[in-house]
């Protein structure tokens, strides 16, 4: 999976890790947006450029494996990927593609990915991941899940 | 414009997705199930087929990245899926790769280990196989056999090296 570099064009490969013990002191609010150490207890992973220490972006995950589905609890980009000025997109794209592989790798064809989201920004992941709204719930399952693997995959 | 306006105009920066209660998370958690159920009797055998592929992958490239030997990790599990995601009778199978049915039945139950050629059919069939699925890389059926290989015999050392070591001995040493 690659993020792109939007100034240049560039298309980096991407790493992404579980969080050591040892990173949450450097997960700031300031730059992550959110209280990282509430999820401490969670499964958290960190997507960062091949070769490179700097953590662009940090995803939380529940996994529910009697419903087939891994949900989304938290996941922000670095505070310089955020807006029109970015330094590199498909932070977020990369980490859903990661979460889908996940799902599908555990559950096959019942696999699952979900996350809640304000009904304003619902739409856009929608539009953008194929996502499908359930009262407050977006989710992507098969097929429209394995296109979005495939598309981060291979791209 | 103030930063949570600034926060709104770029509809990524962020997710808080946490529930609040635990009954928040069961209503929506029942819902999103129904809903779910509803599109999976939509399913068609060509979709799930897709998924159960793409599951074999995904499984087979994680045993590659982190080797851990057991019961499910074995090379004729990795091929029993392959072949029962595919087909309806693994004779079929058997005779589209133009293998003795009884062969291939001994290779799945851990009989007799596959020969080379018949690991090389398997490259040319998954191949063409997935070749609409997703990418694929035909070497890791190899890849998955060798690393097999490697963790049966690291998991069985205690037993083997007792006698092995006694016929080994080092009769010259190059100092450095």
């Amino acid at each position: 999976m690659k993020v792109i570099d939007t100034v240049i064009g560039e298309k980096h490969l991407v790493d992404i890790l579980p969080v050591d013990m040892v990173d949450f002191k450097t997960l700031t609010k300031d730059r992550y947006f959110f209280d990282w150490n509430l999820e401490k207890k969670q499964e958290v992973y960190k997507l960062l450029i091949k070769g490179s220490k700097d953590i662009l972006g940090l995803v939380s995950i529940e996994k529910i494996p009697q419903e087939w589905r891994i949900h989304i609890r938290l996941l922000t980009v670095s505070k310089e990927n955020k807006g029109s000025e970015k330094k590199y997109d498909r932070i977020v794209g990369c980490f859903i593609a990661f979460i889908a592989k996940m799902a599908i790798r555990e559950y096959g064809e019942l696999a699952c990915v979900s996350l809640r989201s304000k009904s304003e920004i619902a739409q856009h992941y929608m539009d953008k991941y194929a996502m499908r709204l359930t009262g407050m719930t977006l989710s992507i399952e098969v097929p429209e899940i394995i296109g979005l693997i495939n598309f981060y995959d291979n791209d | 414009m103030t930063e949570d306006k600034n926060l709104m105009m770029d509809l990524e920066y962020g997710i808080d997705s946490r529930y609040k209660s635990g009954l928040e998370s069961v209503s929506e958690a029942t819902a999103l199930m129904e809903a779910r159920l509803r599109r999976m009797k939509m399913l068609s055998n060509d979709q799930i087929t897709k998924a159960r592929l793409l599951q074999l992958k995904l499984k087979m490239e994680e045993f590659i990245n982190h080797p851990v030997y057991d019961n499910h990790n074995h090379f004729s599990n990795f091929l029993k899926f392959y072949i029962d995601s595919i087909y309806s009778k693994r004779s079929i199978f058997a005779k589209d790769i133009n293998v003795d049915p009884v062969s291939l039945s001994q290779v799945i139950n851990n009989h007799r280990e596959p020969k080379d050629e018949f690991i090389l059919k398997l490259m040319i069939h998954s191949e063409k196989v997935y070749k609409d699925v997703c990418s694929f890389n035909k070497k890791i059926w190899y890849q998955i056999y060798f690393n097999n290989k490697i963790c049966e015999i690291m998991a069985k050392q205690e037993q083997w090296q007792p006698d092995i070591e006694k016929q080994v001995r080092i009769s010259e040493v190059t100092k450095v």
